[in-house]
């Protein structure tokens, strides 16, 4: 009783805040359009920064992926339509093997860093850390502010690099040398390199800035009574993910350091024994190109975790919340997200098992990449316990959390049989890779920051999204992903190559063709569902349903108890001290129970 | 005892404060210094991977053998590289002196420390240009390796291609704690720090220099050593 | 002011302490040193002689890093909280090496077993005085070998 009585108090005080939210924020400071838009210093705008810089790469990205799939789909007819906006990149209507080479390696390149790492972890460790740990902002926003920009110029140098004449950079993601180490060796891998390996090393200080950020305030700052084993799930994936990025990056720093000396200044580190048509025998000598993979993936393995674990943390405070229960194994969850981020260092090399790397030590690296099932494992489980017997809420976000369990289920086991290096001989760089990596890594973690978006939409910016549309999202968008991507395994243990331009010419991969024309359709049709969802989240932002209670989750956590519309400083008057976990859902007899509560005396085992 | 050592460490970190009793910016420059060491420990790691996959190396005390104002010929190996280690260590000891000064809020102590360690760094840096300079005019530099391999074989361009990256991002290092410095000696002089109540910038500083000592004890093993 | 005050409690032993880690630190460059000049005239056959003396002088190398962070980085008289977060992750070092190195291990045997080239490379001598001179002129010398070995590549 007596909790039920705070609680209302609670909330009256909350309604007072609100009404007084305004008049503080004036009070406080007086904002231009530039200081509270543009060089903001508050986490909740560069957070939103973050995710509209995220959302316009998402379409640029997608878009591309579509342009290829056309290839891919159709590789017999043309589009007239496609000289228009691509020029001589598709001269007769017809992309170019340069331009679909182009395309593939942008697509990776600016999903999985500019959309995964910066649109999903910039936004949510910005958005959440503060607020979920009770602080008023980071711990130094003007670092923040400057992580953002840094994102900012490496996205203008990529986007500057579609459009000089060479191209962009056309070696795949991965930026293997040769290929990226010497401009003759394609057009793609002139100016059009120099500016993404520029606008690489700008968003690996971003990152960097970002990430130092993320963890002095995720130690440093916590509230009152926020102990660690009080944090949300998501605040430790997102200081777990923030401590990969600044242990992995650099390393990835140093080795395109490494790499511009190759291409300017006459080194050899990854180069050797080199003979190219039309140019003739390079003087380099000694280097090694498995060097430069091993660089690469010592941050592209923690790159992908990177991406994964703010999907899991965000994942994990959803299905709590709408399965009005508490999380199922709140320690074996921080556990296993330890043990990923550990091992996510140790197995780098199952990236490169046919490159020429040792045998005997690619058997280790098997040995550390199957125990990531482990930890992986438990967060299955444990999720699906949350669920299990739960007042389940199928809020659109919700609905994109548990679609996150089912992907992450399915392409987490096509990676037990990647991670095995001898069937790897068969299955690498073939079409089951591309399924496997696109559903565990890059369409499990958009699902995470789907429900993460739509979770968290009323906090940033008062209103509610359209749930009909939200739902029509999810259930194309899920549908969509399976239709797309699990023709793939098939294709792949077929033997079909990824990367390849086109596949009319092999004879075994000619069965094929109808699956690919599906294949590309049912990514048109996912495409213009997302395009969907951006109209809802902008026009939303105006003219959605404004929020009027501060808490429409009925959630436990501390941004909960900020006004609708925070200021910068988040809470009106006192931080408010913490008392509890964030998972006291459905205990005695009690919806929910605000961190903020204090124990109380007639409270069960806390 | 058990209990009390328990009762502190739920209380440290418990929120409300910093669990390690240190403020942000230095727990910031702490895990900076980490991932600058990562940045470091490639360069170091490619370094030996390469060096471990190449028959023969070329033997540093031929390479480095030459001292400003040496008569030609002479063969004098390892002896300019320690006057260089020696500089950076003792810059190291007056940058300690001028933290613990900072301490003390001792304006006076900080201000002569941070001198000498900033004499120290150009010191250093001076050495370093002089060496590369030595080097190039032998033939070596980026993409060219006038050395012979210690067993009198043709050696890869990588022995010098590494030197020159590695002890010329380490320079740079250097270069910028200097600049660091001479910061933190402008804010000294002009009071910055006795109107905050506090030198800890000059910590962070701190933390920075020797950071770029300890890489300077690894270069200097992993080049001129073994 | 009251974290300054806080912060001195735990300030370690002051100016005596540094002089003993400067005199250790020197102390240690010296026997580094000293190794060095003594690895000059072992004969290269004798290599896992050379090898220890190597070994001895990257664990010397260690115990310098360590007076370093223990003692001017400050890090000893920290609370061990912060101590580990900062040592801990360092371990990831030890496979960072051992898998790089190993792998550049395995890459020269590979070489030298299927790479007559490469293996031919390494047993033939230089002449010393004349490479040593004409560092950039043998460069080109190199180039223009390597031009025949890929000619001879070609035409196979």
């Amino acid at each position: 009783m007596s909790n039920e009585a705070v609680l209302h108090a609670h909330a009256t005080t909350e309604v007072h805040h609100d009404a007084h939210g305004d008049h503080h924020g004036e009070h406080h400071h007086h904002e231009t359009f530039i200081t509270k838009y543009v060089f903001s210093q508050d986490h909740k705008m560069i957070a939103k920064q973050f995710l509209i810089t995220g959302m316009v790469w998402a379409v640029l990205g997608g878009l591309m992926s579509v342009l290829f799939r056309l290839q891919l789909g159709y590789p017999d007819s043309t589009f007239p339509w496609l000289e228009d906006i691509l020029g001589k990149w598709a001269a007769g209507g017809k992309i170019t093997p340069e331009a679909y080479y182009a395309l593939v390696t942008t697509h990776g390149t600016v999903l999985v860093f500019f959309v995964l790492t910066a649109g999903l972890s910039g936004t949510f460790a910005n958005f959440l850390i503060p607020l979920q740990v009770g602080a008023r902002d980071m711990a130094s926003p003007f670092m923040n502010m400057l992580s953002y920009w840094f994102f900012f110029a490496a996205g203008i140098v990529m986007l500057s690099s579609l459009f000089v004449e060479t191209g962009p950079f056309s070696g795949g993601w991965t930026a293997y040398p040769p290929l990226s180490a010497l401009g003759d060796a394609s057009p793609g891998s002139k100016t059009g390199m120099d500016l993404w390996l520029i606008s690489m090393a700008l968003f690996v200080v971003s990152s960097l800035l970002g990430g130092l950020n993320y963890i002095a305030t995720v130690l440093n700052m916590r509230t009152k009574g926020m102990s660690m084993t009080r944090l949300p799930l998501t605040i430790w994936a997102l200081f777990f993910t923030a401590i990969l990025g600044v242990l992995s990056f650099p390393v990835l720093f140093s080795g395109f350091i490494l790499l511009i000396f190759d291409r300017n200044f006459g080194t050899s580190f990854y180069l050797s024994d080199i003979f190219i048509n039309g140019v003739g025998a390079l003087p380099n000598e000694g280097g090694s190109a498995i060097l430069y993979q091993h660089l690469f993936w010592f941050l592209g393995h923690p790159e992908v975790y990177i991406i994964l674990l703010p999907a899991m943390g965000m994942v994990s405070e959803i299905l709590s919340v709408n399965s009005r229960k508490p999380i199922f194994g709140y320690m074996a969850m921080v556990g296993s997200l330890f043990a990923i981020a550990i091992l996510a260092f140790l197995v780098w090399a199952h990236h490169m098992f046919v490159t020429g790397l040792n045998p005997f030590l690619g058997s280790i690296f098997v040995l550390l990449t199957l125990l990531i099932a482990v930890p992986s494992a438990i967060k299955v489980f444990n999720w699906l316990t949350t669920l299990w017997r739960g007042s389940i809420r199928f809020t659109p976000a919700m609905l994109f959390a548990i679609g996150f369990v089912s992907l992450f289920i399915s392409g987490g086991l096509t990676g037990i049989w990647l991670g095995n290096s001898a069937l790897d001989i068969h299955l690498h760089d073939t079409y089951f890779v591309v399924a496997h990596f696109h559903i565990v890594m890059g369409v499990a973690s958009m699902f995470g920051m789907f429900a993460g978006i739509y979770h968290w939409f009323p906090k940033m910016y008062g209103k509610q999204l359209n749930n009909t549309l939200g739902y029509i999202h999810f259930w194309a968008t899920i549908a969509g992903a399976y239709l797309i991507f699990w023709p793939m395994h098939y294709q792949g243990l077929a033997g079909m190559p990824r990367r390849y331009y086109d596949f009319s010419a092999w004879e075994s991969f000619n069965q094929f063709g109808d699956l690919n024309r599906f294949i590309s359709t049912v990514a048109m049709v996912v495409f213009a569902v997302q395009i969907l969802f951006l109209f809802n989240f902008f026009h939303s932002i105006f003219k959605g349903r404004k929020l009027t209670n501060p808490n429409p989750w009925e959630s436990n956590t501390l941004e909960w108890t900020t006004p609708i519309n925070p200021g910068h400083g988040n809470w009106v008057g006192e931080i408010p001290e913490v008392h509890r976990w964030a998972y006291d859902y459905a205990k005695d007899g009690k919806e929910f129970i605000p961190q903020t509560t204090p124990v109380g005396a007639d409270e069960s085992q806390h | 005892m058990a209990t009390t050592a328990t009762a502190h460490v739920t209380k440290s970190w418990s929120g409300g404060k910093s669990p390690f009793n240190v403020e942000y910016g230095k727990l910031m420059m702490w895990y900076f210094l980490m991932s600058d060491a990562f940045t470091f420990g490639a360069f170091l790691i490619s370094y030996g991977t390469i060096r471990f996959s190449t028959n023969g190396w070329p033997d540093p005390n031929e390479v480095f053998k030459s001292f400003p104002f040496a008569p030609e010929g002479a063969n004098a190996p390892l002896v300019f590289v320690s006057v260089m280690t020696f500089i950076l260590i003792i810059s190291s000891v007056t940058m300690v002196l001028a933290v613990q000064a900072g301490h003390n809020m001792d304006k006076k102590g900080v201000t002569k420390n941070l001198i000498w360690t900033i004499i120290g760094g150009i010191a250093f840096l001076s050495c370093q240009a002089w060496e590369w300079n030595h080097l190039h005019h032998e033939g070596a530099w980026w993409g060219s390796n006038p050395f012979l391999n210690h067993d009198g074989t043709a050696s890869t361009t990588n022995f010098t291609n590494y030197f020159f990256t590695i002890t010329g991002f380490h320079g740079f290092h250097v270069l910028s704690g200097v600049v660091i410095n001479i910061v933190m000696l402008i804010m000294t002089l002009t009071d910055k720090f006795e109107q905050r109540g506090h030198y800890l910038m000059i910590e962070k500083a701190g933390l920075y220099w020797h950071f770029v000592d300890l890489v300077w004890v690894f270069v200097f093993t992993c080049f001129y050593l073994i | 002011m009251a974290h300054t005050a806080e912060h001195d409690e735990h300030a370690g032993g002051g100016t005596k302490e540094i002089i003993k880690v400067t005199v250790i630190l020197t102390v240690l460059t010296i026997v580094e040193l000293v190794l060095g000049f003594w690895m000059i005239d072992i004969p290269l056959d004798q290599e896992s002689f050379r090898l220890a003396i190597k070994g001895t002088i990257v664990i010397l190398m260690m115990a310098k890093a360590f007076y370093i962070v223990a003692y001017f980085m400050h890090l000893k008289h920290e609370l061990k909280n912060l101590i580990m977060t900062i040592v801990v992750p360092l371990a990831l070092f030890i496979w960072f090496i051992a898998a790089f190195l190993y792998d550049g291990n395995s890459f020269r045997n590979l070489r030298n077993t299927y790479d007559p080239h490469f293996k031919e490379q390494s047993t033939i001598k230089v002449e010393k005085k004349q490479a040593a001179s004409h560092g950039e002129a043998k460069h080109a010398d190199e180039q223009h070998g390597e031009e025949k070995k890929a000619e001879e590549k070609a035409g196979h």
